[in-house]
């Protein structure tokens, strides 16, 4: 099977999520660590170095110390922008093969518009294992079209069209919702995508009556 | 009453009328934390209707309205001035200053904020409110949303904008000039430091803001097109908004840095880890703060080059902070931790930003970008920095100023408490908010199964509230029943800690120098010798009131605004004529300005901020017509003749300016004088010439609505217009003055200060000529 967004995505956001945590937990350990080795007791004397009033203020010097702990930083980011940017060469590539289909998002709602011209709103319906482009747009106000479940999410932008593609591997119903604020009706802007069975598809597309 | 003395701090008096910092920075706080409930209650609003996923206690427009304020009050009209309440308070008493440089202005800056959140409040109980989100995204904001309480908002936005730009010139003059003697720009407190980079940075993206609220209430009250057409649109915003909107949220987080700085090292009792390091760090982040506001549009559609030139910036901004933020728990090392409130606060809020920061790289990555934007990851992203990392910070140098504001100790039992319900109610409230990425942002319904998460952020937000009340109670009972503090209660070793809690109006007895590498005092204070300073003025209040009148009045009744322009110009000449003595110590650290006087770089600031306002309105032009797939040709729309007159007229002005200062400087009246009135005359024949083309334009139907060609160029020969008519006011100001003797021999400062602006005006002009006329 080639790979679905939703894979390119789990495997960036798993391989981020571990590193975050991990990075995380170790330097908040270390802080909480140096914050109960060094509170201040009765017994503990002030370092020599603490600053006196009306003094100018010093440094401890610690520029290697440092320098290791950037170092060290800036090559896990690079590797994820590495892996990133290696994710975003397959999201940019969208399969030829793809049915491609037009949205229109209006305040509030979506509509779609088949290869064939058929319309069609709220309701978007895909063959099952096909790759699918949308070229995304809008018609009055900044929307974007999310079907979060199959990671995807477009701009709907009033005069620009906008690329993007999936590909399901099971049947079933998911959640089209709008992600960014476009008036009144922004909270129930749903619409539907059916991913059926290849055959009930082309049964369904063929019998289609277009105007 | 004598302006030189203080009323008692019981007379309102003294409140309306104070130019002294301190009284600045203490109306500052007061006001900022009443935003702060405003801004809280309307969060509790919106978490009740989160609490389950079908509820209707707020309607999708009340939704929509108080998410939106929410957002704006927070950012813009509480962190921010909550940092320049202590600001105003510190910085002067950090450097060893008597005041700001301009305390006048100071209290400007205040009012304006003070009527610009008012006119925010107000558009609440007119038809609708902005309810468009706090990035006003277009068009659902010029064309989608006809709402008069929307225009009342964005103009209280615009008068913020005004106060903050009267701020940072302050500020970068009071920095750069008013330290006292040995103290290098290094060797600043960490607190005046964030303070300095934040209004660097505030000084060139107010103005892309202000640029953006003018081209948008343009498209709303005149009709212009600039975002109603898809040619400009969307992305025209996103650019200029972001432009502004991602350094700002640095202008947000700073002066914390700053405060995380100086408590670190008064309560770890060592000196901070590689402080260089951190100031350099910062300087880094500053400058890249302008790169990087790509990052908020990876999904528009953007060329991908560009794209991955703005992830790479993005994710290298990540790397100074990686230093700052290390290097501030290495200072942790070999310490001697005293855990008193203040420094509790600083490592919550220290612990909090690195999980903010950390969910920052997960949106660099634009693959992961692509899926958590616009859902409440990105929410809980920036609560744990903005919120966490900014506001909390503050509320620790809040805690740790207070003794010095007050001259009495906070209880610190009512502390610890605060700081528990802190950490607790904000982790409850915004971390089960990363944990509900795949939900949108802004929603007022939610699927079933995000009901738990969203429960328990709601049961948090209430718990984070509880701290403030917590907070508000502390801080008012100890205001009568704390402990008296001393001068430095946390033997702390900056300056503002070597005087009195409360310092007098004066702030130190003698003159503050660090000439020989350590503190000492010069006996003699420069305030004792000569004519006392002023410290009373009711004209920052009287043309703040007056802006807020006229401004509420374009939206209410046309008659309303005519008064307040009355009374805005009653104003302008009372400021101007007041005579208001504040004088600069005789002593002090300057680089690298020690020759250029306050007032020339006060100029040279402020015109550093409009060379961004109009960097921006032209870009917008250059964009739409790049954008566009047909233009006029040179000569079609607008006639050559027209704009090569007033380009002759307006570097003939120039030179007559000139000439009018050489005049003064020799001492010679009637050139002055004549060289004025030249000024004058040939400005208003630009403005009459520039009359006859635009009603020429009318007269063929040409109008603001008509096309881009015809939006950009009204709006921008208009702003311009406007600037050449606000430098004639101030000419037949001059004028008048120099009619009765003045600028002779001396006070010829004046007229160059005049100069600088109006050379500016027409070089401006010398961009708008070709870039409208002739290509």
């Amino acid at each position: 099977m080639v790979a679905t967004t939703v894979d390119i995505f789990t495997s960036l956001w798993s391989i981020f999520s571990t590193l975050g945590v991990l990075v995380g937990v170790v330097v908040m350990s270390y802080m909480v660590y140096l914050i109960v080795k060094n509170r201040a007791k009765p017994e503990k004397p002030e370092p020599e170095d603490t600053p006196r009033p009306g003094e100018l203020p010093r440094e401890q010097k610690g520029a290697k110390k440092l320098l290791i702990s950037v170092v060290l930083s800036a090559s896990i980011v690079i590797t994820l922008i590495s892996l990133t940017f290696i994710a975003l060469d397959n999201l940019d590539r969208p399969p030829a093969d793809a049915l491609e289909v037009k949205v229109v998002a209006f305040q509030w709602g979506w509509k779609f518009i088949y290869p064939n011209g058929y319309e069609s709103v709220g309701e978007l319906r895909i063959p099952r294992g096909t790759a699918v482009k949308l070229y995304v747009t809008s018609q009055d106000v900044f929307h974007n079209i999310g079907i979060i479940d199959l990671r995807l999410k477009v701009d709907a932008i009033p005069g620009k069209t906008n690329i993007g593609w999936t590909r399901v591997y099971e049947t079933g119903v998911y959640d089209i919702r709008c992600f960014e604020l476009c008036g009144d009706g922004h909270g129930v802007m749903i619409g539907k995508l059916i991913v059926m069975d290849p055959g009930e598809f082309n049964s369904w597309y063929s019998s289609l009556q277009v105007s | 009453m004598d302006p030189h003395q203080l009323p008692p701090s019981h007379s309102i008096k003294r409140w309306l009328l104070t130019t002294n910092h301190k009284d600045v920075g203490i109306l500052y706080l007061v006001t900022s934390l009443y935003f702060l409930i405003v801004g809280g209650v309307l969060a509790l609003l919106f978490r009740l209707q989160l609490a389950g996923p079908g509820l209707n206690i707020l309607s999708p427009p009340a939704f929509n309205q108080a998410v939106t304020i929410h957002g704006l009050v927070m950012v813009l009209f509480v962190v921010s001035p909550l940092a320049f309440a202590l600001a105003n308070y510190i910085v002067p008493l950090q450097i060893g200053a008597r005041d700001l440089a301009f305390p006048r202005l100071n209290a400007l800056s205040y009012w304006l904020y003070l009527f610009g959140g008012l006119l925010v409040v107000i558009s609440f109980f007119q038809d609708r409110t902005l309810d468009v989100g706090w990035t006003l995204y277009q068009p659902l904001s010029s064309a989608f949303s006809p709402y008069v309480g929307v225009n009342t908002g964005g103009l209280g936005l615009a008068l913020l904008t005004a106060s903050v730009t009267v701020s940072t010139v302050n500020f970068v003059v009071t920095i750069f000039r008013s330290r006292a003697k040995g103290l290098r720009l290094t060797a600043l407190p960490m607190f005046t430091i964030g303070i300095l980079l934040t209004v660097l940075m505030m000084l060139y993206a107010f103005p892309a803001l202000l640029a953006g609220i003018i081209l948008l209430a343009s498209d709303r009250i005149l009709g212009t097109v600039y975002f109603t057409s898809p040619q400009g649109g969307a992305i025209l915003w996103d650019h200029i908004f972001w432009f502004f909107g991602h350094p700002e949220v640095y202008i947000v987080l700073f002066p914390a840095l700053g405060v995380f700085g100086d408590v670190l090292v008064t309560f770890s009792r060592r000196p901070l880890f590689a402080r260089r390091i951190i100031i350099a760090a910062m300087v880094v982040v500053a400058t890249l703060s302008f790169l990087v506001w790509g990052h908020h549009m990876f999904l528009t559609g953007m060329h991908p080059d560009v794209r991955r030139a703005f992830t790479v910036t993005t994710i290298a901004i990540s790397l100074p902070f990686d230093a700052i933020i290390l290097s501030f728990i290495y200072t942790l090392a070999k310490a001697r931790i005293e855990l008193r409130t203040p420094m509790l606060f600083v490592l919550g809020s220290i612990a909090i930003f690195i999980i903010g920061g950390i969910t920052g790289v997960f949106l660099g990555s634009i693959a992961l970008d692509y899926v958590l934007r616009g859902t409440y990851f990105v929410v809980a992203h920036f609560h744990y920095t903005m919120a966490g990392g900014a506001l909390v910070g503050l509320i620790a140098g809040v805690y740790y100023w207070y003794p010095k504001m007050t001259g009495r100790m906070f209880s610190e039992k009512l502390g610890r408490l605060q700081f528990v319900l802190t950490m607790i109610g904000f982790n409850m409230l915004y971390f089960p908010l990363f944990l509900s990425w795949e939900m949108p942002r802004r929603v007022p319904l939610y699927i079933e199964k995000l009901m738990p998460l969203q429960q328990i952020a709601t049961i948090g937000g209430f718990i984070f509230a509880t701290s403030f009340l917590v907070m508000f109670w502390n801080l008012l009972y100890s205001l009568r029943y704390g402990e008296p503090a001393g001068k430095n209660p946390w033997g702390a070793h900056t300056l503002e800690w070597m005087t009195e809690s409360p310092p007098p109006p004066h702030n130190f007895d003698g003159t503050p120098t660090f000439a020989d590498g350590r503190l000492s005092f010069i006996a003699a204070n420069g305030a004792a010798h000569g004519e006392p300073e002023t410290h009373l003025s009711p004209w920052p209040f009287m043309l703040s009131l007056a802006s807020f009148v006229a401004l509420l009045g374009l939206t209410t009744h046309i008659l309303i605004s005519v008064a307040g322009v009355g009374l805005l110009a009653f104003s302008v000449l009372g400021f101007a004529g007041e005579r208001f003595v504040s004088r600069e110590e005789a002593l002090g650290e300057r680089w690298p300005f020690e020759h250029v006087d306050r007032m020339k770089l006060a100029w040279w600031t402020f015109i550093s901020s409009e060379v961004v306002l109009f960097g921006v309105i032209l870009s917008a032009y250059v964009y739409v017509r790049t954008a566009s797939a047909t233009w006029p040709a040179p000569g079609t729309l607008l006639d050559i003749s027209h704009g090569a007159m007033n380009t002759f007229i307006l570097l003939t002005s120039s030179l007559t300016v000139v000439l009018a200062l050489a005049s003064s400087r020799v001492g010679n009246r009637v050139g002055t004088v004549g060289f004025l009135a030249a000024t004058l005359f040939l400005g208003t024949l630009f403005l009459f010439n520039k009359y006859n083309e635009w009603s020429e334009l009318f007269s063929h139907g040409i109008t603001f609505s008509s096309s881009l060609p015809a939006s950009t160029f009204f709006l921008t020969t208009g702003i311009h217009g406007a600037h050449v008519f606000a430098g004639l006011l101030a000419l037949a100001y001059l004028l008048a003055r120099a009619l009765r003797g003045a600028y002779i021999g001396k006070g010829h400062e004046t007229l160059e200060y005049f100069g600088y602006y109006w050379h500016f005006v027409d070089i401006v002009w010398v961009f708008i000529f070709p870039l409208f006329y002739l290509v």
